[in-house]
């Protein structure tokens, strides 16, 4: 019980700081609004379905970029403010906290999803027509869900190191690359297929353009072949994290460098 | 303190042989090891109800002690047990029952308002829900923040945030309570506002274990002191014990303008003198002096300071401070 207060609580938490800050707004609009730009400047002169594939892979970007961004300076954020020490000096387990905020994170990554689109739709009049939508949404939640997962993974190492920015950059582009949301997986080389299959969100932009591009042929596995390798990978970086957190948490224990910036 | 309230016999903090090593690198291909011994086989215990002191210079072990006793830190050897729990093995049963108060301007978040801060924290400690609200504002109360509990903490002023950080260590209701200085930098009424809330949450029958830099509020506020220097214990009594230390001792206080640390070490140097402490600011400097005959050492002190501007000298009772600094002198 006193574990899914702590998740419930930290999502709460996190969603207080989104608010208290209002300039979060705006790498939430102008990142968007760049990567719908350069995608329909790209595929201008291309059908319809390319240009919906571009956008879908411009949105997914948008919400990995936001989840992991926002994951590491959150960690960081609360090391700067020595809270980090003060957090995990409650019963409440590490992993519970962070896995609160990194659901708030890939929720709030949606936002980039929906700038995209409107900007999309209204400013540059791309017709927007998603061959099943029920699929698509939730194969979009799903896909949520799978990023949240893969933060809570990476930010075991957040809490290790002094500077979570540097790392928040350096994950933001090879997961745009290996996931296929900048270019389709089978244009990569061979050796880089099994690391990109090993990713859930490869599956989930995968299930999201099977739903929304009619005639769409991507990974062999179809639709529901994608969501549920998106939800076993997701499970394993779920249960990954926590033995991740408890090794963390001991480590951290033991260098006595939590309070440390 | 122990003469107007009662004393447990119960032992709710026990520490034995306690050890804590630092073990840190530097250098990128050269790795160079280094290890430092911050905490170095301390043993006490704490009764039920008793405010326990740890006084010490910086880097004397204070915190680190306090945050192995937290379950922050895993102690490199010895053993620590805090309500018959292992701080080792079962941290999160000690963290459920005990609150950590720190002084300073960290460990809060300043974005969000006093009471958010505090539904967070209480949240975290697991604190149930239908008592969660009641609590908080008891707690407001207590510190005297309910007008501006809603407040963001940035706008709060540096007591307000250490009435804050008292809130948020007595959210969970602890029966333990360890503070890491926490009247540090506040200003005097602050201060005094914190001792007596200090001295209300004993009566309430909880034990604290504090450390402080304040010789006056260690003597005003702890049943007994352990004086710790280089990680060691060099000293455990009530402050009137550790006062009878010095029973043998006076001090020779002297008032100046213009008086230097070069005063300080030509005093130091004068056969005789067991200790010098000084209070140097701009205006005015206080050195107290200590000394077992003033009656023989005051010519002597007055001939050595014969070219500085001394306004006063005055032979003194030695003081909990005094004792404090010929300990750490002594041991040094």
């Amino acid at each position: 019980m006193t574990r899914l207060r702590a998740l419930t609580s930290s999502f709460r938490h996190q969603m207080l700081h989104f608010f208290a800050e209002p300039q979060w707004l705006i790498p939430n609009i102008i990142a968007p609004f760049v990567m719908t730009l350069v995608a329909l400047m790209l595929f201008r002169n291309s059908s319809g379905n390319f240009v919906l594939y571009a956008i879908l892979g411009g949105g997914m970007m948008g919400m990995w970029g936001n989840t992991i961004y926002s994951s590491g300076y959150s960690i960081q954020f609360d090391r700067w403010n020595g809270t980090l020490e003060a957090v995990l000096a409650t019963p409440a387990p590490l992993v519970w906290i962070i896995a609160g905020r990194a659901l708030w994170n890939a929720l709030i990554g949606i936002l980039n999803a929906v700038f995209i689109f409107i900007i999309a739709v209204v400013w540059f009049q791309v017709p927007l027509a998603l061959a099943d939508p029920l699929l698509f949404f939730l194969a979009l939640f799903v896909t949520l869900l799978s990023l949240a997962a893969l933060g809570l993974v990476f930010s075991s190492a957040f809490v290790l190191t002094r500077n979570a920015n540097v790392l928040t950059n350096g994950l933001e582009f090879p997961i745009y690359v290996g996931t296929g949301t900048m270019f389709p997986i089978a244009m990569l080389p061979a050796w880089s297929g099994p690391l990109s299959l090993s990713l859930a969100p490869s599956w989930g932009i995968d299930a999201m353009r099977y739903s929304a591009l009619s005639g769409y042929v991507g990974l062999d596995m179809g639709y529901w072949g994608d969501m549920v390798m998106m939800i076993i990978l997701a499970f394993v970086y779920v249960t990954a994290a926590f033995l991740l957190f408890q090794k963390v948490e001991n480590r951290v224990r033991v260098k006595g460098d939590i309070g440390r910036i | 303190m122990s003469e107007i309230r009662p004393i447990g016999t119960e032992k709710v903090i026990e520490v034995t042989d306690l050890v804590r090593v630092y073990k840190s690198s530097q250098g990128f291909i050269h790795k160079k090891k280094k290890e430092t011994l911050a905490v170095d086989r301390i043993s006490f215990s704490v009764k039920k109800g008793e405010l326990f002191g740890i006084l010490g210079p910086n880097g004397a072990g204070k915190t680190t002690t306090i945050k192995m006793l937290t379950t922050l830190l895993i102690p490199t050897s010895g053993s620590a047990k805090v309500l018959g729990f292992d701080v080792s093995k079962h941290p999160y049963e000690v963290r459920k029952r005990i609150g950590l108060i720190i002084g300073g301007e960290r460990g809060l978040y300043f974005r969000i308002s006093g009471r958010q801060n505090l539904r967070y924290f209480a949240d975290l400690y697991g604190v149930p829900r239908q008592e969660r609200e009641k609590r908080i504002e008891d707690v407001l109360r207590m510190v005297d923040l309910l007008d501006r509990c809603d407040d963001r903490v940035e706008d709060y002023s540096r007591g307000m945030k250490q009435r804050l950080h008292i809130a948020k260590g007595l959210i969970n209701d602890p029966e333990v309570i360890f503070m890491d200085e926490p009247t540090i930098g506040l200003d005097p009424q602050a201060s005094r506002d914190t001792r007596k809330l200090i001295k209300d949450l004993l009566v309430q029958g909880k034990t604290i274990l504090m450390t402080t830099h304040y010789m006056f509020e260690a003597d005003e506020l702890c049943d007994r002191l352990a004086v710790i220097n280089k990680g060691k214990i060099v000293a455990m009594d009530t402050p009137r014990g550790l006062k009878s230390l010095m029973k043998d001792t006076c001090v020779i206080e002297v008032e100046g303008f213009g008086l230097t640390d070069k005063d300080v070490e030509t005093l130091k140097a004068i056969p005789g003198v067991r200790a010098v402490s000084a209070t140097m600011n701009e205006d005015k400097q206080v050195l107290r002096v200590q000394v077992a005959d003033a009656g023989e050492m005051l010519a002597p002190i007055a001939g050595r300071l014969s070219g500085s501007n001394v306004i006063d000298m005055k032979v003194k009772e030695p003081t909990l401070e005094d004792a404090y600094l010929w300990l750490v002198e002594k041991n040094d």
